[in-house]
């Protein structure tokens, strides 16, 4: 019985997923949906990074931002097709990742999230001023969009091609989590010192780990610039990290649905709540840092943590080991401290 | 000419740079108390500097009273920061991270708090430090009069720093607590007030550093956000998060580097020279370059 509720609950969330198109009210909110599907990318990534590796990025726009940049120069400026754009400023943004991932070898939390932030705001001031390049804070427009044939790309299109990317994304960080990879990122982030005494290579797992979340950042950026045409430095700046940041932590970091829970919903959220009435049109940003805020402090272990936890009680099947894993642990330490 | 400039960026950046000092100072306070960053650091200098505009400039109090008033409204605000956001996310199991984040929100709640209520336009500061276009000549070189206010302030609040933590019991306890917590609670040292009065200290320079930059900056939503924020960082790392007066001279040092990267390269890169440093200093010395606290590297 209950497995026929799940198989049910499965596929008509599937079913939802494929025939959102059809549903929307509006391209406005197709599109919204589609930067959505983006941030969950980003935000898969910075799950695998800061959850699964334990290492905190506050620069994640940085990598994005050379992911939009790279693609947009090149499909406007030499003309290349599309798809290996999108492929070259994929590579370019892990080569960045792995060079951020050096100091991660001797720094740790506070430290690696100061240097993180000045990669994102280093490569944020090098677009507002390089304006030859760049074009500066006025922007780099005409952007082409993709093509089916000789029509541009719909919303609806979009949608569904960054649906399948999405999926493949999380396939990809499922797999990933069980295979050997995944387990050793889990041993460094519990113990480094007794990981490498395993005979763990922690500099390759941090650069895999860096390497992965910052070419999964660049992938996005690089579609949010076929997505909209054209590309300024605001969406990069350091508060666009901090938001990423905040969609992991409130999707949930030690568990695989954070970033899908917490991109799509920190997507919608200031979307949902800019209502128009005449004098409240800038209350909604404070209503959104508010409700982020509520759910951090009171749910640490994020939003899809606690939704799964929820689902698996309602068909009776036990949590499997990996998800919330020694967090005990964790808040003991915090009061041993 | 080449000596007047070098002389009159020497004063400016010693002078911006020891703001930058105070700001770092909250973040080595809080550091040594609890071990986080509190990211939401520099939301305190932007939040006293509107407060004192309040005071000041819209409800015309005097000056004393507007000073006062906001810095104990400021310091209200860092117990606040411990009761309602630092010890529930203890107590409901979040990590370091969490508090990280909560405190990026609570940056850019007050970001928009202030966007609504003031709107995002730059407010003047009042003169209150003297006009902004009156100089100082000192031969060749003029200095804005509000330079030497700031440095007055900086350099008198430090000494009234240096007596508390060296000569006052409670400072004394304050500096057991950041060395060894187990120990100073063994010790019969009430550590629950030391890391309120850390909260508070924290918040309550930052706000002071908010009202002295306020001249140059003017009241904005700079102050509250961005590049500022992060060069506060920046002077505690350079004290190795533990050394306080090594924080004061990691944000001159700042301030200096910002100045001359100003007159010899451009002042578009120098924000990026600042955190290059910044980057390099913590891959090259993570303990810290003006660090007489700990010992070791």
């Amino acid at each position: 019985m209950r497995q026929i509720l799940k198989k049910i609950i499965y596929s008509a969330f599937l079913a939802i997923m494929l025939l959102l198109p059809f549903f929307s009210r509006s391209d406005y909110d197709l599109f919204v949906t589609n930067k959505a599907l983006l941030n969950i990318i980003l935000a898969s990534g910075l799950v695998f990074l800061t959850g699964f590796a334990g290492q905190i990025s506050l620069g994640q726009a940085g990598f994005s931002a050379i992911g939009a940049y790279t693609s947009a120069l090149l499909t406007t400026r030499l003309g290349v097709p599309i798809p290996i754009a999108i492929i070259c400023s994929v590579f370019l943004s892990v080569i960045a990742g792995l060079f951020v991932a050096i100091p991660s070898f001797r720094l740790k939390a506070f430290f690696l999230s100061l240097v993180t932030i000045s990669f994102g705001q280093i490569i944020y001031l090098l677009l507002v001023n390089l304006t030859d390049f760049t074009g500066g804070s006025r922007g780099l427009f005409n952007i082409p969009f993709m093509k089916l044939g000789k029509s541009p790309f719909t919303n609806t299109l979009y949608y569904y091609l960054f649906l399948i990317i999405t999926a493949l994304v999380v396939l990809l960080m499922n797999r990933i989590k069980y295979s050997y990879i995944g387990r050793q990122m889990f041993a460094i982030n519990d113990d480094e010192v007794a990981a490498e005494a395993c005979a763990i290579n922690s500099k390759r797992a941090k650069f895999f780990a860096f390497g992965l979340s910052a070419g999964l950042a660049g992938l996005s950026g690089a579609l949010y610039a076929h997505l909209f045409g054209f590309l300024t430095p605001d969406p990069f700046s350091f508060f666009e990290s901090s938001n990423f940041v905040a969609m992991a932590v409130v999707g949930g970091l030690r568990h695989l649905s954070g970033g899908v829970v917490g991109g799509f919903l920190l997507t919608w959220l200031p979307e949902l709540l800019r209502l128009n009435i005449s004098g409240f049109e800038n209350y909604y940003l404070i209503i959104n840092c508010v409700i982020v805020l509520l759910v951090i402090v009171f749910l640490p272990y994020g939003l899809g943590a606690a939704l799964f936890k929820a689902l698996s009680r309602l068909w009776g099947e036990k949590q499997s080991a990996l998800t919330l894993r020694n967090l005990k642990n964790k808040s003991n330490n915090i009061e041993r401290e | 000419m080449v000596l007047n400039d070098f002389l009159q960026n020497i004063i400016g950046g010693v002078t911006v740079g020891s703001t930058y000092g105070l700001i770092g100072l909250g973040v080595v306070f809080l550091w040594q108390s609890i071990n986080r960053i509190n990211f939401a650091n520099i939301s305190s200098a932007m939040l006293t500097a509107y407060l004192f505009y309040s005071f000041y400039t819209q409800l015309h109090f005097n000056f004393f009273f507007s000073f006062i008033t906001s810095i104990a409204i400021i310091a209200i605000y860092g117990l606040l920061l411990r009761y309602l956001v630092f010890e529930p996310i203890s107590r409901h199991g979040g990590d370091k991270l969490e508090f990280v984040v909560a405190t990026l929100m609570l940056c850019t709640l007050w970001l928009s708090v202030i966007k609504v209520l003031y709107g995002g336009l730059p407010k003047p500061f009042p003169p209150v430090f003297g006009e902004s276009t009156k100089f100082v000549q000192i031969g060749p070189i003029s200095i804005p009069s509000v330079y030497f206010w700031i440095f007055f302030v900086v350099v008198l609040l430090i000494f009234a720093l240096f007596l508390f933590l060296r000569k006052s019991i409670i400072g004394k306890m304050l500096r057991a607590t950041a060395q060894n917590r187990e120990a100073s609670l063994l010790m019969g040292i009430n550590v629950n007030m030391t890391t309120s009065l850390a909260f508070m200290l924290s918040t309550t320079i930052v706000g002071i550093a908010g009202i002295l930059l306020a001249p140059i900056y003017f009241v904005s939503l700079e102050l509250g956000g961005g590049s500022i924020g992060v060069k506060g960082f920046a002077s505690a790392v350079m004290g190795g998060l533990i050394d306080p007066f090594g924080a004061i001279l990691g944000g001159i040092a700042i301030g200096l580097v910002e100045n001359f990267s100003t007159l010899f390269i451009s002042s578009a890169y120098k924000d990026i020279i600042s955190f290059i440093i910044l980057v390099v200093v913590l891959i090259w010395k993570p303990r810290g370059i003006f660090n007489w606290t700990a010992k070791g590297d």
